[in-house]
């Protein structure tokens, strides 16, 4: 069970805090409700872009990592599909500092053509370091590319290419800013050890004074269902091996069906019992590496099925392989212990990801975010109420055909050295 | 209002004392040593073995050896083992170290108990099975491939290898003929050589009561079988510097490891050259992080980093750059190498390198198994658990004129191994 309060100062800005005594640390999270979702078709990647800038130097504060550095603390941030999040983790004496800082890059962030012209170097080669120097790189740039025809789901967070990145302009850094960088746009939580008096006090002081903005109200049109199967092959000399993706849509965070469908991941990739990893990989020796995971975007995801066929076995005969273990599934559904099974797992999870503060801090977010942070002590029942009928259900309209997206990247013959 | 311009104070962390954990004897002699602490019902159990590349008599025995350990016992086969711990939610893990074997359970409290006989079984009768072992080997054969396609992994294997030789077990690559050599009667011989009571230490970490203690003395403070080996030579005939350019075509990015030999915790410069390499580059504001990336903005990412092993260390800078910045990467970090030679470290930036450390410290400090991973690492590497409080006090006070001296020992820019990967050979 995780506690917490809640304050909203005059500005729109939300906070929420958590004492935990047991740690010395303290963590600040503060996430921006914007994401690569909200990008301009011709602008991808720029939410991304914009989280490298935030570091760029404020009014008050040339150097946003030093001060963190000198009070003993750590920072990141990262940006997915649907937000922007930043953290601090510092000794909780030392509270303050993330306080003045997060305070005055949401007040007044530099806009300094200098450090728009590295960042954006920056993350042209984090583009090439992630994406374009790694076999199956690209896989996220053609997945979301076959699964989403309308929804802005249909590029990656990255951006669809290095050019978007490469074009962006102060006038777009500026615009983005004061429409998404403001206080009634943000979530900030505290988390650790300290007094929520003290938080509230804080908050107040440092953010209270910085004007609420006019957010636009996001209207994102929802992608139609899947009717076919889609299907590409990316043919190249440059991968090591054979690899194939499946991805399947599956309902949207807040849908009582999403737990299902992420207990029905875990039994199909989820630990070395389950059904994937031992029929595919450990009895019949047709892998050499496979996975399952969903998204978990707020809008409707995707369950990703992932792997590489052992050597000398066909792309074709591994996918037939992993539609029999489907339709299995889908034939006979699953036995009361291995159920219990994965819920255990679900909860053990649960567990431990409680152990840490920040990632508490960031959860705390995500789930007010959603609509309200004490879901996050719903977790654990909706997943201990999914039934077996619920899992077959859900495998039977998911994992179908018309709704999959395939992905093959097949090795060029012949043109790979052998090491 | 706040007055912006003026930044809060910061205050200074107090004191930082490691929970000293308590040590045990199980009734057959298995060294335990207890962190009790936390807010969790939770349980990590470590076991160590002294099994690691140092005792092995064919390459990558001791790897396969400790990965095999959970794919079948006398009593039950590999599909049993994973179900049995799936189902109580329990993981298990094989923390990567070159020195040791390890095994290590993560359990919810509660669970703990039904998974422990299981968990001593893989330490007490592992069969190793022939067809268990073959996939292992083509599975990893295939990853390797995988791996070998990547620049900054070619980069990383080969610096390692340069620095302490192809033969040193340090320093061996794998390569798919030494999966391919591996029999199932290596393991068994490396297994019984290593894996003994007496060559093993047990850390367990989280909220240990007196119910697990009694439960782990009925299960592994019973196991039988001793083995101890002496290990392998450790001595280092590989040249201390060199220069290796791998071409990799159509790389978009050029992978670059530029570092040599150091040491191990034991060696008396090992606290001062561990801040020396957090200024150069082991944290975000650090030389070669605001030159190469915030500067220049050549990398996403460039690091230096100190790989300390129980008998020797090394170090080594590394980054993936765009291909046209190679030159100037190369120049540039020469010259952040020279500054540190030729000008002593600035008060400012040695406070804040300092404050740093310090709230690192103290995050090692969080939690029970945080503190569990600092206790295993001391007792691992023979040191006392007064190391932690020795290596807090030379951050604190560790002076300008000592970093200089360790930078004109080590870090001269013609003493180094340069490993370059790419489509770039620099100059």
């Amino acid at each position: 069970m995780i506690q917490f309060s809640r304050f909203e100062l005059d500005n729109g800005l939300k906070i929420l805090v958590h004492r935990d005594e047991s740690t010395p640390m303290a963590a600040v999270n503060v996430l921006y409700n914007v994401g690569s979702r909200d990008e301009s078709p011709e602008r991808t990647g720029f939410a991304h872009l914009f989280e490298h800038l935030m570091f760029g130097g404020s009014a008050n504060v040339p150097d946003f990592d030093e001060p963190i550095q000198l009070a003993g603390g750590e920072n990141n941030a990262f940006t997915n599909n649907d937000i922007t999040n930043f953290y601090d983790v510092l000794p909780a004496e030392n509270l303050e500092t993330a306080f003045w800082l997060e305070s005055d890059r949401m007040l007044s962030l530099n806009f300094d053509e200098q450090v728009l012209d590295v960042q954006r170097k920056v993350v042209v080669e984090e583009f090439k370091e992630s994406c374009l120097n790694q076999p199956y790189g690209d896989a996220w740039h053609h997945l979301s590319d076959m699964a989403y025809k309308v929804h802005p789901y249909r590029w990656p967070t990255i951006g669809k290419v290095p050019k978007h990145v490469e074009d962006a302009t102060m006038d777009d850094v500026k615009d983005f800013y004061f429409k998404y960088y403001r206080p009634n746009n943000a979530i900030l939580v505290v988390a650790g050890s300290v007094d929520p008096d003290e938080v509230y006090a804080l908050a107040q002081k440092w953010f209270g004074e910085i004007p609420k903005g006019e957010v636009p109200l996001r209207r994102l049109p929802s992608e139609p269902p899947q009717k076919r199967l889609e299907k590409r092959i990316s043919e190249s000399s440059n991968i090591p091996t054979d690899a194939l993706y499946l991805a399947f849509h599956i309902p949207d965070r807040l849908h009582p069906d999403y737990y299902a469908a992420d207990l029905l991941s875990d039994i199909l990739c989820n630990g070395p019992s389950s059904r994937l990893y031992r029929r595919l990989l450990k009895q019949e020796h047709l892998f050499a590496a496979i996975d399952c995971y969903v998204t978990g975007s707020i809008d409707p995801g995707l369950l990703i099925i992932e792997g590489r066929p052992s050597e000398g076995i066909s792309l074709e005969k591994a996918e037939a392989a992993i539609w029999r273990v489907l339709e299995e599934l889908k034939a006979e559904g699953v036995s009361e212990r291995e159920l219990q099974k994965i819920k255990n797992k679900a909860e053990s999870n649960l567990t431990f990801s409680e152990l840490n503060v920040l990632n508490k801090a960031i959860n705390l977010a995500f789930y007010e975010l959603l609509g309200n942070a004490a879901l996050i002590n719903e977790e654990n029942f909706h997943y201990q109420r999914v039934n077996a009928d619920d899992i077959q259900r859900l495998a039977r309209t998911v994992l179908t055909e018309d709704n999959c997206s395939q992905l093959y990247y097949r090795c060029k013959e012949g043109t790979v050295e052998e090491v | 209002m706040p007055d912006r311009s003026h930044p809060p104070l910061i205050h200074n962390i107090g004191q930082l004392i490691l929970p000293l954990p308590e040590l045990i004897h199980l009734d057959n002699g298995i060294p335990v040593y207890v962190t009790n602490m936390g807010t969790q019902d939770v349980i990590r159990l470590e076991i160590v073995y002294r099994a690691g590349r140092p005792f092995e008599q064919k390459q990558l025995a001791s790897r396969a050896t400790a990965a095999m350990l959970k794919e079948g016992t006398r009593q039950h086969d590999a599909a049993a083992i994973a179900e049995t711990i799936d189902f109580y939610g329990a993981s298990l893990s094989q923390p990567f170290n070159l020195d040791t074997g390890n095994l290590v359970l993560y359990s919810l409290s509660r669970h703990f108990e039904s998974v422990l006989p299981l968990f001593t079984e893989m330490l007490d009768s592992p069969v190793f099975p022939e067809d268990e072992l073959r996939a292992f080997v083509k599975r990893n054969k295939k990853s390797l491939k995988t791996d070998l396609a990547k620049t900054d992994v070619v980069a990383y294997r080969t610096v390692t290898e340069k620095v302490f030789g192809e033969d040193h077990p340090y320093g061996y690559n794998s390569t798919l003929e030494t999966y391919e050599e591996l029999g199932r009667e290596d393991l068994v011989a490396h297994f019984e050589r290593c894996y003994g009571i007496d060559n093993c230490t047990v850390f367990l970490s989280g909220r240990i009561t007196d119910s697990v203690i009694r439960a782990l003395n009925a299960q592994i403070g019973q196991l039988e079988r001793t083995g101890r080996p002496e290990s392998c030579s450790m001595a280092v005939h590989a040249p201390a510097r060199g220069y290796n350019y791998i071409p990799h075509p159509d790389s978009v990015q050029t992978a670059i490891r530029i570092g040599r030999r150091v040491f191990s915790r034991h060696h008396p410069d090992y606290p001062a050259f561990f801040v020396l390499n957090t200024i150069l580059g082991g944290y975000f504001g650090s030389r070669l992080m605001t030159n190469i990336r915030e500067d220049k903005g050549y990398t996403y990412n460039i690091y230096s980093s100190l790989d300390v092993m129980r008998n020797d260390g090394a170090f080594y800078i590394g980054t993936e750059v765009g291909n046209e910045f190679v030159e100037d990467t190369l120049h540039q970090i020469r010259l952040e190498l020279k500054s540190l030679i030729e000008h002593p470290v600035e008060e400012e930036e040695l406070t804040m390198v300092r404050n740093y450390l310090m709230g690192n410290f103290l995050s090692m400090l969080d939690g029970p198994f945080n503190v569990g991973e600092v206790v295993r690492t001391m007792v691992g590497d023979d040191l006392p658990f007064s190391f932690f409080s020795t290596l807090v006090e030379s951050v604190n006070t560790v002076e300008a004129e000592t970093l200089q001296r360790l930078a004109v020992e080590y870090l001269q820019p013609e003493e180094q191994w340069e490993v370059i990967v790419g489509t770039r050979q620099g100059s």
